[in-house]
């Protein structure tokens, strides 16, 4: 599994500046990586060139064995004209409902399943969001802010539980958290401040799985590899 | 929603009778162009069934053409939602179109097609035809990024859900829009049929205008206010049914 | 100075010419019952000859339609004269309309209905049942219509009445087969008509029948007539005059001239026998002055209103005649 691309660059048709300037990076093996950096740094329109099939058609991003790629945001909505949780059962294929059962319950879901989505509050929305998308096929799934909202104990048995059930799924998670990206995200990729001579570089997280044992020291160091770029 | 129509109605007749009679007062003007009351009640007692079954003509065929205008509104402004060719020239002709009025069209069809029932249904759904399109148009046209994405990404996207969705989206905007169409219609209606048609209570009126019968005018002029109100009323039920059922949230109102 | 002189003159000048408009005529408004032809030509003929600006009036003589009504005008002062038939006059008064009739213009009712020889001829009330027939709602045809309908006794269901209007269309498509005429005016346009078709008609005239209301008469306010009775006997006498010399046969050529310049889609040869039915209507013989009132005629009308309960309570009707001298 690879995600790769070399000396990418982008521009927005009404603007001047570049949003992604001269980026290059690799991505091997599935696991928990992350975008880090700034509000309007180029993380959002990096994921979204990621996801859109005409970057890779033209070779300017390149991937191995990643065929299906969903991009994710924490602004989507379910359908208001049934309950979230018919909804849910509507784009759940048949061999994964254990699977759906599995993950409702991990991520607390189960008192809401007959409300309309419009009754659930932020952190709730978020999270059924999150669900269907685990439960389609996919090879790289990205996460947009795809956990705001949600308390940050809840987050973390999410994150861990999304990692020992798609162990073999390569995920991007956008967050501005950078504890929670130091701990476990495999790779980081930070992005520098837009306007500063500070590029964009990839770190190694502590990539925590179920069950761990935390480096402090480790970690202290990441967090403050990362801090230096801004 | 349904009394509060009725009452607003029957607020407004009142005040315009009682202005009636102050300027039957001060111009001293007898009963034969401005009746008194004996001759009002007199006249009620008359003519009132027989409005009564004329409005409920008049109504069935509003209801009827509004009917019909909703489903070629909806059919037309699905399948023009799509900016291809068709879809333009589908835009740009309702605009045009709604901005001429219908009902001066009501003379060419009874010319061509009689004055009978089909051309007053025509009529009708004409007038509130194209506002209804262009609304219709408006709302297929336009994605909701947020709900669509996730079907469109993973491949479970289908026209129908498409619509099923901006619809949604514009529950509110509908049900305005098809209530407002309703006093359209039936404004419509009783105009064209005041012009040229043999049937309904836009007929009844012209007769008594020939007449000059005030009291039968005023007579039906509360009919169709009653009878409009009423309609009205049950539309705006209806849509409020419809969105409680789909469950528009007024959690974010409360507080 | 030379400005002030300027605009000294102007005011003068307008002074004047204002003055002058209060010595002109008096403004009045006169409402007919339908629209311009023959059979109002006397009305077209005083407007035309001058014989209203002789007697100091500026008549502005408005033709008629099924939306209008002279008495509702009369009333609500948009009109000073009006004319109005003997049946909308009554009905009026019931209403308690201040009004009065200061003449009455056809001395025999024209008002009949015109049908096609191919179908049964009406030689009694009971064969209206199951015609198609039209009237013109408002109009006396409509209470004279009724009124035979209710002495035959036959109810509504059993004829198919239909409304029209200025438009023969449903007649010559057959829709309507008993059709509502004035016999001096739109009698001879389509007799004319069918003829060219070879058709034959009919004429059914309520007369026969016995029931005879008075036409179209003259009328005016109450409060015209208190006020300005001067006013009133200069229009009346204007009116008449012209009313006399467009049925004078000598006059035959210009009253057809007037007439001509107003009766729009008509030629000339059906004005000619127009005018001659409208002659035999309006003076019958040398010796009727026009604009005699037939007291009888109207007291007859009021009766039958009463009985078929067209009005509610008997009007005096003879107390609203004014025949003036």
């Amino acid at each position: 599994m690879r995600l790769e691309c070399n000396n990418l660059n982008f521009t927005y048709p009404d603007s001047k500046v570049a949003v992604i300037n001269n980026l290059s990076f690799l991505m091997e093996k599935p696991g928990f990586k992350a975008l880090f950096g700034p509000s309007g740094a180029g993380k959002t329109s990096l994921a979204k060139m990621i996801a859109n099939p005409g970057f890779r058609a033209d070779g300017r991003i390149i991937t191995e064995n990643i065929d299906t790629i969903l991009y994710s945001y924490n602004l989507e909505r379910l359908p208001g004209w049934s309950s979230a949780g018919k909804h849910l059962n509507k784009v759940t294929s048949p061999e994964k409902q254990p699977l759906k059962e599995r993950l409702i319950e991990i991520f607390e879901l189960n008192d809401v399943l007959n409300s309309r989505y419009s009754q659930l509050s932020m952190g709730q929305q978020n999270r059924m969001n999150l669900i269907r998308y685990l439960l389609q096929d996919f090879n790289l799934l990205i996460l947009d802010e795809s956990l705001a909202n949600v308390d940050e104990k809840l987050r973390e048995t999410i994150i861990l539980a999304i990692k020992e059930l798609f162990s073999n799924k390569m995920f991007l998670y956008i967050s501005h958290n950078l504890m929670e990206v130091s701990k476990f995200c495999s790779q980081i990729l930070v992005f520098g401040k837009p306007s500063g001579n500070k590029g964009c570089f990839m770190t190694q997280g502590q990539d925590c799985k179920k069950g761990y044992d935390l480096d402090k020291e480790k970690l202290d160091i990441t967090m403050l590899e990362i801090m230096n770029a801004f | 929603m349904l009394f509060r129509r009725i009452y607003q109605f029957l607020l407004v007749y009142i005040i315009t009778i009682v202005f009636l009679f102050m300027i039957k007062i001060l111009l001293s003007l007898s009963d034969y162009v401005i009746p008194g009351v004996p001759l009002m009640i007199e006249t009620t007692g008359q003519v009132f069934k027989e409005y009564f079954f004329d409005v409920m003509n008049t109504m069935s065929i509003t209801i009827l053409g509004q009917c019909l205008s909703i489903i070629m509104a909806f059919t037309v402004g699905i399948a023009g939602r799509k900016s291809s060719w068709i879809g333009s020239f589908i835009k740009v002709t309702a605009y045009n179109i709604q901005a001429y009025p219908i009902v001066a069209l009501a003379p060419i069809i009874f010319i061509l097609l009689g004055d009978g029932f089909i051309p007053r249904l025509l009529i009708a759904s004409m007038i509130c035809y194209f506002p209804l399109l262009l609304s219709v148009l408006g709302i297929m046209a336009t994605p909701v990024k947020d709900i669509e994405h996730f079907y469109i990404v993973t491949g479970r996207m289908r026209w129908q859900l498409e619509v099923k969705i901006r619809a949604f989206e514009n529950l509110s905007k509908l049900t305005t829009v098809i209530s407002g169409s309703a006093t359209l219609a039936m404004a419509g209606t009783i105009v064209g049929e005041f012009i040229a048609a043999n049937a309904g209570i836009g007929y009844s009126i012209r007769i008594a205008l020939y007449q000059s019968d005030l009291a039968k005018i005023i007579v039906a002029l509360f009919m169709i206010g009653i009878i409009i109100s009423i309609y009205q009323g049950i539309l705006e039920t209806m849509g409020e049914q419809i969105k409680t059922r789909w469950s528009i949230s007024k959690k974010g109102e409360v507080l | 100075m030379k400005i002030n002189n300027f605009i000294s003159w102007l005011v003068l000048l307008f002074l004047i010419s204002t003055t002058n408009s209060f010595a002109k005529e008096t403004k009045v408004n006169y409402r007919l019952k339908w629209l311009f032809n023959t059979s109002v030509a006397g009305d077209i003929y005083a407007d035309a000859k001058g014989y209203f600006k002789d007697a100091g009036l500026d008549v502005d003589v408005r033709e008629g339609s099924p939306e209008k009504n002279a008495i509702n005008e009369l009333e609500l002062k948009r009109a000073d004269f009006g004319v109005a038939s003997a049946d909308q006059v009554i009905r009026a008064l019931d209403k308690g309309a201040k009004i009065f009739v200061i003449a009455q213009l056809f001395q025999t009712n024209p008002m009949q209905w015109i049908y096609r020889t191919d179908q049964p001829e009406i030689k009694t009330l009971q064969d209206l049942k199951g015609r198609l027939i039209g009237i013109t709602f408002g109009g006396n045809d409509e209470t004279i219509m009724n009124t035979l309908l209710a002495k035959a006794g036959i109810k509504k269901k059993d004829v198919a009445i239909t409304g029209v209007r200025f438009d023969f269309t449903p007649f010559f498509m057959r829709k309507v087969d008993v059709w509502p005429v004035y016999r001096n005016s739109q009698g001879v346009i389509l007799k004319e008509r069918l003829a060219k078709e070879g058709e034959d008609v009919y004429f059914f005239n309520p007369a026969d029948f016995g029931v005879n209301f008075v036409a179209n008469s003259v009328v005016t306010s109450e409060a015209m007539l208190t006020k300005n009775p001067d006013i009133v006997q200069k229009f009346l006498n204007a009116l008449l005059k012209g009313w006399e010399a467009a049925m004078d046969p000598a006059n035959e050529a210009v009253t057809l001239e007037v007439v001509k310049k107003l009766d729009k889609g008509n030629n000339d040869e059906i004005r000619k026998k127009q005018l001659n039915a409208t002659r035999i209507l309006i003076k019958p013989s040398v010796s009727i002055r026009i604009g005699t009132i037939d007291s009888t005629a109207w007291k007859q009308t009021e009766t039958m209103m009463l009985t078929e309960k067209q009005i509610k309570n008997p009007v005096n009707i003879e107390t609203r005649l004014i025949q003036l001298k």
